[in-house]
């Protein structure tokens, strides 16, 4: 039997275009005093969106840059909320983003193992537990007391990709570039990936590559302007994307395909 | 609106925000004091220099308002010092506090409250670890009395609630107003200046003083003298003030964060 996952209905998001913003006090005062001041303009990045994803299914998302294609991810996973509409979410959403940027770069791989650990929604206890398996998949089990800033950025990474990854969750969604590490950890990386695939994950994936789609995803999203353009079997959306968009258009990224194939 | 949550997740929700707090918290200490926490005594080099500086300074001029006694004069300074000093530099650390992680934020799902409670946080560490047994010590030996250093708990609980607010409130308005802290030093500088640190509060003149009344650290900072050098045993009334003067600042910090809390993520 299906079990739905995740459910939109009758979603718009409305945000301000922050190039207007002037981000400055003094600024807006003395604009108030003038008499210029201006409400910020707010445009639609996702106008009516109806959705229902059941469990277990592997989504692909494509469409044009600004199409809003992150910002329905973000929606799902709740750090966004809908303007009007509401967004239903069953189970653990774990984002698979390159953590790498965000760690702090003082403080020792334990210690952000763990700060990431439960910014994701693990307890301390489960993270200490955990951190062992996260460094020895990182291949970094001598470093677990060095701080972050003294490791190469391709020990970083590897980093980032065993803490994101080194959860159970019930919805997945994959973003940003994960292009991690040398050939032996790809492949350890593509092995944790299939993983993901065998199970009972519901996957989201943005991607502009349309070969990672076909080949990962049973279902497409086509976003355009912030509205669903067409959904369906991820072969007949991509067709039709790719008959009405100019080649130009499509970029390749290649390193999720990599990670993932 | 996303997701109606039972109460079992609601409960779960909490003791999640509890464990970000714990881990922020210590990120954040970690990072100041690098491994040697005896850095948290260093915190006590400012109000100690300051009350050198000001009774070097004012003592013997005033010293007729303290009983012609330089050290009531000092222990009346050192105080005030620690209480402003701790809002000052907690709240100018929550400032920016939601900003910095706007990154992960973008990234992450994160309740926002939870960065600047938890830089005010890491100072209530420092406080309980540094200024306050000073302040327990003297209170000992002034009032020889345990109930006085028991209840030095609740004005500094009140300070807390304070710097909590003000936090709250400032970092909402830093997302905002990038350019906020030249005018929070202002504010801070005011504050500082409406509170009786270094000055005995009869010299105000009775037109200004009325205004004083607004300053949240006011009622915190009399409480506390009063509970640690006046000898007495505590003022119940000066303690009630301070509650409710923190309860107050805080519900206006809260107010304001969770009414501009929808705007975040756009300027973020």
């Amino acid at each position: 039997m299906m079990e739905e996952s995740i459910r939109l209905d009758g979603v718009s998001l409305w945000r301000r275009t922050q190039e207007e913003f002037s981000y400055d006090l003094k600024r807006t005062i003395l604009s108030f005093l003038e008499g210029k001041y201006r409400h910020p303009a707010k445009k639609i990045v996702l106008d009516n969106i109806d959705l229902t994803i059941e469990k277990g299914e592997k989504i692909g998302i494509i469409g044009a840059n600004g199409s809003g294609k992150s910002t329905l991810l973000k929606l799902i996973s709740g750090i966004l909320t809908p303007t009007s509409g509401t967004v239903r979410v069953r189970g653990k959403v774990a984002p698979l983003i390159e953590l790498s940027a965000g760690f702090d770069h003082e403080l020792a791989v334990k210690d952000n193992i763990i700060l990431y650990g439960v910014m994701l929604g693990y307890s301390q206890e489960e993270m200490k537990a955990k951190a062992k398996l996260i460094l020895k998949f990182a291949e970094l089990e001598d470093y677990a007391l060095v701080p972050v800033k003294g490791l190469s950025s391709g020990m970083t990474a590897r980093l980032g990709f065993a803490i994101a990854t080194d959860t159970k969750p019930d919805i997945l969604i994959l973003d940003e570039v994960l292009s991690v590490g040398d050939v032996t950890f790809k492949n350890k990386c593509s092995q944790r990936m299939e993983e993901f695939w065998q199970d009972r994950v519901t996957v989201l994936l943005v991607s502009h590559s349309m070969e990672l789609i076909r080949k990962n995803c049973h279902k497409a999203i086509w976003l355009e302007q912030g509205q669903i353009k067409m959904i369906g079997e991820s072969n007949n959306v991509v067709d039709e994307y790719l008959r009405r968009v100019k080649p130009t258009e499509l970029t390749s990224e290649s390193a999720v395909e990599s990670a993932i194939t | 609106m996303v997701t109606t949550v039972s109460n079992q997740e609601k409960q779960r929700e909490w003791s999640w925000y509890r464990e970000l707090l714990a881990v922020l918290i210590r990120r954040n200490l970690k990072r100041r004091y690098r491994g040697s926490l005896l850095g948290i005594y260093w915190s006590l080099l400012n109000p100690m220099a300051m009350t050198g500086l000001y009774t070097a300074i004012f003592g013997a001029a005033f010293a007729q308002y303290y009983d012609n006694s330089a050290l009531n004069y000092i222990l009346a300074a050192f105080t005030g010092l620690v209480v402003i000093n701790f809002f000052s530099s907690s709240t100018a650390q929550a400032l920016p506090s939601v900003v910095e992680n706007g990154g992960i934020v973008n990234k992450i799902r994160l309740p926002l409250f939870i960065f600047p409670l938890s830089t005010i946080g890491a100072n209530v560490f420092q406080l309980l670890m540094g200024a306050f047994p000073l302040l327990a010590i003297v209170t000992l030996i002034i009032s020889k009395n345990v109930i006085n250093v028991a209840a030095l708990i609740l004005p500094i609980f009140g300070l807390i609630l304070v710097c909590a607010g003000v936090g709250m409130l400032m970092s909402a308005l830093y997302v905002f107003f990038r350019d906020l802290s030249y005018f929070y030093e202002l504010v801070t500088f005011i504050l500082w200046m409406g509170s009786p640190i270094f000055y005995p509060p009869d010299i105000v003149p009775d037109t200004v003083s009325r205004f004083l009344v607004l300053n949240p650290i006011l009622p915190i900072i009399e409480s506390i003298r009063q509970i640690t050098l006046s000898g007495n045993l505590p003022d119940l009334i000066l303690i009630g003030h301070s509650l409710i003067s923190g309860a107050i600042v805080l519900t206006i910090g809260i107010v304001a964060f969770s009414s501009w809390r929808s705007q975040f993520m756009d300027l973020l």
